[in-house]
C-alpha cells in the first residue's frame, strides 16, 4: 500500500444528463478530490447538488463526460465491463433504502453469498461460513442468514446491506444516505457500527449525506457541493469550525441544533437554489478553488 | 383554560392498538412538539383530533375525549360531534398541514384558487373577494412575485413554495390550532429553516397554537415550548422543552436524546466519535 497515492483520486470529472432536446442538467462539473486510505470523506449538499452522481461516477455506475477516476493509481475511467470487474471488489456501495436494495424473494444469506460466487472467492460451505462471520461482524445472528428481507426491521436490513458490501473485503465503501431513512436510535447504532468496522478493517468511506450533524460525527474530511461543483473541501474541523464559503455557512446556519439552549433566530428568507439545467453549449461558471488553510480549499467569491 | 385537552385517547386498528391512553393539553398560542420514531402513534393522534382517522380506514377511536375550547369560551368534545359540526371546526378552528405538499394540493387547479376555495366554502366569500384574500395570504406566507405565482399550478413550484401554499391554505380561515405533521421533513435544510422561521413568525402575527409532529429532535429543540415524547403508542414523557433535553427522567427519552447528533458537539475533536448511547439504548 503506497502511502503517497490516495485510494481514490477524482480529477476534473463532469457529468451531464439530457433534460430535453435543447437542454442538459449539469449534475457534476469539474470536480476533483481524493479519498485516503482509512479515512471518511463526507460529501454534503442539498437535493440535486450532484453528490449521488459523484458517487456513481466513482464506482463507475455512470461514465463521466470529462475527467478521470483513479483507483490506487490505476485509471478506471475507460475500462470495459470485464476489465472493471476486479476493481469492483475494491469499491462497494450501500444505498439509502434497505427495502429497495434487497430482493424480497431471495434469502438474505444468498444475497451475501452471491458476490462471493460471482467473484469466485468462495462457494459452498466456505461461502456460508464467511457469510455467517459477516453477519456476526455487523451485529446480526448467524441463524438469520436463512431469513427473507421482510423478516427484518429497517435497521437490521441496512446491516444486511453492509454485510453484503463487506463480503468482498472492499477498501472503499460508499454510503449514499445510508443512515438517512433510519429512526434516530437505529441511525446512531448503525453509525457506531460503521465507525467500528472502519477501525477493525481499515476501511475508507465516501459518506454521502444531506445531514450535517451526522456528517460532523463521522467524517475526517468534508466536501461541500453546490450546483454540481465543490465549493469548499477540507478537514472536518476546518469546515465546521471555520466555514469560509458563504454557501457552507448558510448550510450550517440552517441546521436546527438539538439543544433548546442554542436556538437560532431565522431571518424570513425566500431565496432558493437556481436550476442546474442549461441550454446546449452553455453551462455554469467554473469555480476557482483557493487555499484557506492546510488542506482546506474554498471557491473564490465575488 | 387549555385550547385543547386530550384525555385518554385510545385508537385501534382491528386488533392493533395504535394509540394507547394518550393525554396532553395544548395552551392557546403555544407550540407543542410531539416527537417519536416511526409507528409511535404521532400521526394517528393528530388525525384523531381532526376526526379524520376513521374515514376510509379500519381505525376506531375506542375511548377518550378531546375537549376543545371554542372562541365563545364554551368547550366541546370533538369525539362526540357529528360530521357537519366537524366540517365547521376543520379549517376554521383546527387546520392541518402534512409532510408532502405535492400530494396535498390538487394538480389541476392553480394554487391561488385552492386557497380561495376554502374561503368560499368556510366564509362564503364571493369569488372575487376570496381571490383578493388569497392574494393577501400570499404576502402573509412571504411568497415572492405573488401576482404571477397565484396563477401557477403546483408542479410549477418548488417544494418549499408548495409548503408555503399549504400553510396559506391552512391559515386562511384563521384557525386557533395548526397541526403540522412533519411539515419540513421532505424539504432541504435551508428551505426547512425558512419554513420553520415562517411558522414561528406567523404564530406571533396570528396567535395560532401549533402542534408540531416530527421525528427530528433538532426541529423540536428549535421550535417547541413543551414536548410530548411518544413510543409504541404511548406517551413516555412530557414536559417543557428544556427539561426533556437536559433532564429527561425516562430511560427511553434519555436513549433518544443520546442518539441525536448535535451540531457543534464535535468542536475541538480531530477524530470521529461513536455515540455514547444512554438509557434504554445502552
Amino acid at each position: 500500500m503506497s502511502t503517497l497515492e490516495p485510494l481514490v483520486r477524482v480529477e476534473n470529472v463532469s457529468k451531464r444528463f439530457p433534460a430535453d432536446r435543447h437542454a442538459q442538467v449539469h449534475a457534476v462539473t469539474n470536480v476533483s478530490l481524493h479519498i485516503d486510505h482509512g479515512e471518511t470523506l463526507a460529501v454534503v449538499g442539498e437535493s440535486g447538488c450532484g453528490k449521488s452522481t459523484l458517487a456513481n461516477l466513482i464506482i463507475r455506475l455512470h461514465d463521466p463526460d470529462e475527467g478521470r477516476v483513479l483507483l490506487k493509481g490505476v485509471d478506471i475511467t475507460h475500462l470495459d465491463p470485464r476489465e472493471i470487474r476486479p476493481h469492483r471488489k475494491t469499491m462497494q456501495i450501500v444505498f439509502q433504502d434497505p427495502f429497495a436494495s434487497l430482493d424480497p424473494r431471495v434469502r438474505v444469506g444468498t444475497a451475501v453469498i452471491e458476490p462471493l460466487k460471482v467473484h469466485a472467492i468462495a462457494s459452498g460451505e466456505e461461502a456460508e461460513e464467511r457469510a455467517g462471520n459477516l453477519f456476526e461482524l455487523v451485529g446480526l445472528e448467524r441463524s438469520m442468514l436463512r431469513n427473507f428481507p421482510h423478516q427484518f426491521s429497517g435497521g437490521q436490513r441496512q446491516r444486511v446491506c453492509i454485510a453484503r458490501a463487506l463480503a468482498l473485503n472492499p477498501e472503499l465503501v460508499i454510503a449514499d444516505e445510508a443512515v438517512s431513512a433510519l429512526d434516530v436510535s437505529v441511525q446512531a447504532q448503525v453509525m457506531n457500527l460503521l465507525l467500528d468496522l472502519q477501525q477493525e478493517l481499515g476501511l475508507s468511506y465516501l459518506f454521502i449525506s444531506h445531514d450535517l450533524a451526522v456528517v460532523e460525527r463521522i467524517a475526517h474530511r468534508v466536501a461541500v457541493m453546490y450546483l454540481g461543483q465543490v465549493v469548499e473541501i477540507g478537514p472536518r474541523r476546518a469546515i465546521f469550525e471555520n466555514p469560509t464559503h458563504s454557501y457552507t455557512r448558510r448550510l450550517l446556519d440552517a441546521v436546527p441544533i438539538a439543544d433548546p439552549h442554542q436556538r437560532r433566530t431565522r431571518p424570513l428568507l425566500t431565496d432558493e437554489i437556481p436550476s442546474p439545467v442549461w441550454g446546449r453549449g452553455q453551462g455554469p461558471e467554473l469555480v476557482e478553488l483557493i487555499e484557506a488553510g492546510p488542506g482546506h480549499l474554498v471557491a473564490r467569491e465575488n | 383554560m387549555a385550547l385543547l385537552a386530550l384525555k385518554d385517547l385510545t385508537v385501534t386498528f382491528d386488533d392493533l392498538t395504535a394509540v394507547d391512553s394518550v393525554s396532553f393539553t395544548i395552551e392557546p398560542g403555544e407550540t407543542l412538539g410531539v416527537v417519536g420514531e416511526s409507528g409511535s402513534g404521532k400521526s394517528v393522534t393528530a388525525l384523531s383530533i381532526m376526526r379524520l382517522i376513521e374515514m376510509g380506514t379500519r381505525a376506531k377511536i375506542e375511548r377518550g375525549q378531546a375537549e376543545f375550547t371554542m372562541p365563545d369560551g364554551s368547550t366541546i368534545d370533538l369525539f362526540t360531534q357529528n360530521e357537519a359540526t366537524m366540517r365547521g371546526i376543520r379549517g376554521n378552528q383546527i387546520a392541518m398541514i402534512f409532510q408532502e405538499p405535492l400530494t396535498s394540493l390538487n394538480p389541476v387547479y392553480p394554487v391561488g384558487e385552492q386557497i380561495a376555495e376554502s374561503l368560499r366554502i368556510h366564509e362564503r366569500l364571493s369569488r372575487k373577494a376570496a381571490m383578493a384574500r388569497a392574494r393577501q395570504m400570499f404576502d402573509l406566507v412571504r411568497i415572492p412575485e405573488a401576482d404571477k405565482r397565484i396563477r401557477q399550478y403546483p408542479h410549477e413550484m418548488s417544494g418549499g413554495m408548495r409548503q408555503r401554499i399549504m400553510i396559506a391554505v391552512a391559515l386562511c380561515c384563521g384557525p386557533r390550532l395548526l397541526i403540522a405533521d412533519e411539515p419540513t421533513t421532505a424539504l432541504d435544510v435551508t428551505i426547512q429553516a425558512q419554513i420553520l422561521g415562517l411558522i414561528k413568525q406567523l404564530q406571533v402575527e396570528t396567535g395560532t397554537a401549533v402542534m408540531l409532529i416530527t421525528h427530528d429532535m433538532g426541529v423540536i429543540a428549535e421550535v417547541a415550548d413543551r414536548v410530548v415524547v411518544m413510543n409504541q403508542s404511548k406517551v413516555v414523557e412530557q414536559g417543557p422543552v428544556d427539561q426533556i433535553f437536559h433532564s429527561a427522567k425516562e430511560p427511553y427519552t434519555q436513549g433518544l436524546i443520546s442518539a441525536v447528533p448535535r451540531l457543534g458537539s464535535m468542536a475541538g475533536k480531530d477524530d470521529p466519535e461513536a455515540f455514547h448511547l444512554a438509557g434504554n439504548l445502552q
